[in-house]
């Protein structure tokens, strides 16, 4: 009994060890951002900092165009995540409760978008984007986010439908209800979890996408955090690793919102398939 | 009746068919968005590769397969898929011995499990802007902490260059990347660990089974579905994988770390070559469809189980 509860005690060392080290950048990051400047510098460097100072996240907030890109991602981010998840939703409950003719080879395409790479329509896409004549704005981005978008959320949303029992609507069929109203009175609020969930989940592949940010968009009007942040870095004489530090807790607030707040719906979302790279 | 033989078919209502044109109706502006923002651009890519288009003006000449010709004769090509073959492999390779290490020992009893499993996560869903600008802040050559740590350990006795020499910085990119994706391995196989009947380990105990054998024996049997798949989706999403190493290495030196998306980018916005862009990335995703149509099989077959 007393070897196991040491071997207990060196299990629970060994981990923690492995989970610190993996979260030790992000912990670097943090503990980054809020060192002064000069201590930044020290040779050895210092892990805990001597004194605690916010002045990196006054200067990015009020000296740079970080609020700019915030908002900007905010409002792209949402864009994108409405727009898709309302057209997915329609979509993937007529995948999984009707029958037509090419159902299957639609849910079979939906699938094959899903894995393709964006370089492959980067090009395409930023050609249609000049043509149409909305090149360097938000809506040329939102264009461009539901070619990702819009596949996965269809395909998380068809594998959370499925899920549920098809007795629900064939119950309210019998009572009267036509399809659409069952739709609205039963599915809904059924599916209602699992669209909350693909919800978050397009909204981080949204929040973190860069590529189609870098080639579509050149101006700080329109810039979302992942470009700009990058561009302040680039644009800097020295690098300013503390206010990039601080820049990148910034962007990883509405991350942190919802792993302390929402995460059951993030393990939900990891059941029907929620992840991607 | 025809309720029974809805049943039987197991899938819908009888309703279903008859209201085959509601279906359609639904999912109408899905194909729609589809057909304009992902079938139209890959037609158009295709079509683009033919042509020689100078990207500053977008004009262009028909050239019919010359840029293909010219790609099959650029050793920079070549050298840029080995280097996604290298880069794939390497670092899949640790996604998958970590994931699975990982999910084994977050699958224990342990303290704070749930706070431990949050923090292990958490890398794969930051922005791959914020995993490069805190990495290149670990690998800063004067400031970093890791060649400090290093140097206080003993492990080396001066910085290191981490990502402007090789074959440094195809390390670095191959571990970043094993960092920032390894989660995904976790949560899915973690999901799968829950689900081994505890009886076949107390058979294999019985048995005489060792820990080691266990794994072998039990657990990794248990696992194969899941990594199939696991395997096959990290394959294709490590080989499109643009972000992490254009904002690390940018491709270099040189072209030591340049990939097939990298190379994209480059002949089309560095070197004004839209055509030839165009044909890397159709060689590219011809490369892709091999893992593509094989992750669609695979997932047909475990779907109609």
């Amino acid at each position: 009994m007393k070897r196991s509860i040491l071997g207990g005690i060196a299990f629970n060392l060994l981990a923690w060890t492995v989970v610190f080290i993996v979260a030790f950048p992000l912990v670097w990051m943090v503990i980054t951002s809020v060192k002064p400047q000069f201590e930044l510098f020290r040779i050895p460097p210092t892990f805990w900092p001597e004194q605690i100072t916010f002045e990196h996240y006054t200067r990015l907030l009020f000296e740079t165009p970080f609020l700019t890109y915030m908002r900007n991602s905010l409002v792209l981010s949402s864009a994108t995540t409405v727009l898709v998840v309302g057209v997915a939703t329609l979509g993937a409950h007529s995948l999984v409760r009707f029958r037509y003719r090419g159902r299957e080879v639609l849910a079979q395409l939906v699938l094959f978008t899903y894995l393709l790479p964006s370089v492959v329509l980067l090009l395409p896409l930023y050609l249609m984007m000049v043509w149409l004549g909305v090149a360097n704005s938000l809506f040329s981005l939102v264009i461009a986010y539901t070619s990702f978008a819009l596949p996965y959320a269809l395909w998380l949303l068809r594998s959370f439908m499925q899920g549920i029992p098809e007795d629900l609507e064939s119950a309210a069929l019998v009572d009267g209800a036509t399809r659409m109203e069952a739709f609205f009175d039963v599915i809904l609020p059924q599916a209602l979890p699992g669209i909350i969930s693909t919800c978050l989940f397009t909204f981080i592949l949204s929040w973190n996408e860069y590529l189609y940010a870098l080639v579509l968009v050149n101006t700080d009007a329109a810039r979302p955090l992942t470009t700009g942040v990058m561009s302040m870095l680039v644009s800097a004489f020295n690098i300013e690793w503390s206010l990039l530090m601080a820049a990148s807790v910034m962007m990883s607030i509405p991350l942190i919102i919802i792993f302390a707040f929402l995460q059951k719906f993030l393990t939900r979302g990891f059941g029907a398939g929620g992840v991607k790279g | 009746m025809a309720a029974q033989h809805g049943t039987a078919a197991g899938r819908g209502n009888p309703l279903d068919r008859k209201d085959a044109l509601l279906g359609v109706m639904l999912i109408a502006p899905t194909v729609l968005i589809f057909c304009a923002v992902i079938v139209y651009p890959l037609v158009s890519a295709l079509y683009l590769s033919l042509f020689r288009i100078y990207t500053p003006t977008l004009q262009g000449n028909f050239v019919g397969f010359a840029n293909y010709a010219e790609l099959a004769g650029s050793p920079e090509f070549w050298r840029s898929l080995l280097n996604t073959a290298v880069w794939t492999v390497l670092t899949l390779t640790l996604q998958i011995v970590f994931g699975i290490a990982a999910a084994l020992m977050l699958n224990q009893a342990m303290l704070f499990r749930s706070l431990a499993r949050s923090l292990i996560l958490f890398p794969y869903f930051v922005s791959t802007v914020v995993a490069v600008l805190v990495w290149r802040w670990l690998f800063n050559d004067l400031y970093g902490i890791l060649n400090h740590a290093a140097m206080w350990a003993g492990i080396l006795d001066m910085p290191l260059d981490w990502l402007g020499s090789m074959p440094n910085s195809m390390i670095s990119i191959v571990l970043v990347g094993a960092w920032k994706y390894f989660p995904f391995v976790v949560i899915a196989v973690l999901a799968r660990l829950q689900t081994i009947p505890e009886p076949l380990y107390e058979a294999a105990r019985i048995d005489g089974a060792g820990a080691w054998s266990r794994f072998t024996d039990v657990t990794l049997p248990q696992l194969r579905e899941v990594l199939v798949v696991v395997v096959l989706l990290r394959a294709i999403w490590d080989f499109k994988e643009f972000d992490l190493i254009y904002l690390l290495t940018g491709g270099g030196p040189v072209i030591a770390t340049q990939t097939l998306p990298l190379m994209v980018y480059k002949e089309a916005f560095g070197l004004n070559e839209m055509g030839r862009a165009s044909a890397v990335a159709v060689v590219m995703m011809l490369v892709m469809l091999v893992f593509m149509l094989f992750y669609l099989r695979v997932n047909r077959a475990q779907d109609q189980r």
